[in-house]
């Protein structure tokens, strides 16, 4: 079993290892990631929504909705730990 | 050659890192040790993301004289990418819930078999249903 999981892991690192020839260069400045949406979201910040953070501003302005349901996120993770380790308490009452 | 290995080199580690995250994932039999496979491999997915953000000779994207100089034209080659920033922000929180969760049924289920044994839960779990039917 053990001997399995490594080959699994061995064989999936030598498939992405295989592809990293593909991949743009460490710290290029015109890697395909950094050419087309992100340096509209650098250049127009500061007049569109007056944050020099770029971080903040897209985080908080313009991806707003999905920061809102990040939060979303984190409210569901809290009510289920908050269920499932109270109803192992009660099942414990009802049993004793 | 050498050329090749310095502009690659940190997706390998990355990939090591990988490795070594769903190793402890599926090899591993502890399901605490299993959770912490799922947060290295989680963490090398968000350096891998936080790397395609870097630009050589680029600053923190935070517009310089941003508030009180007036209009000036601003460079996106002189700030790194903040995109990836922003998702991987998104990431962190998405993998802090999931570890609470986690740890959450972790504990539920050590109240219940009193092992946190993957092998040792199954062999009672089949134990029990032995018993039930």
């Amino acid at each position: 079993m053990r001997v399995l999981a490594l080959l699994t892991v061995i064989l999936t690192g030598i498939i992405l290892l295989y592809g990293t020839q593909d991949m743009p260069n460490w710290g290029d400045p015109n890697s395909p990631a950094s050419m087309h949406v992100s340096p509209r979201y650098l250049e127009r910040t500061l007049e569109e929504t007056a944050t020099p953070n770029a971080v903040t501003s897209v985080l908080a302005d313009y991806r707003g909705y999905d920061t809102l349901g990040e939060t979303t996120v984190i409210f569901t993770a809290g009510v289920s730990c908050i269920l499932i380790l109270r109803a192992r308490r009660r099942q414990k009452k009802e049993n004793a | 050659m050498l050329d090749f290995i310095i502009s690659k080199y940190n997706y390998w580690i990355y990939i090591i890192l990988m490795m070594i995250g769903f190793y402890a994932m599926i090899g591993k039999k502890n399901l605490v040790k299993k959770i912490i496979g799922i947060n290295i491999f989680q963490t090398a997915i968000i350096l891998f993301f936080i790397s395609t953000a870097a630009k050589r000779g680029g600053t923190l994207p935070i517009i310089e004289h941003g508030h009180g100089h007036g209009a000036h034209a601003i460079e996106a080659a002189s700030y790194v990418n903040p995109l990836p920033h922003v998702l991987m922000l998104t990431a962190i929180v998405v993998m802090v819930s999931t570890l609470g969760v986690a740890l959450a049924i972790v504990i539920a289920i050590y109240r219940r078999y009193n092992t946190l044994e993957e092998d040792e839960i199954l062999e009672k779990r089949k134990w029990s249903r032995n018993l039930l039917f």
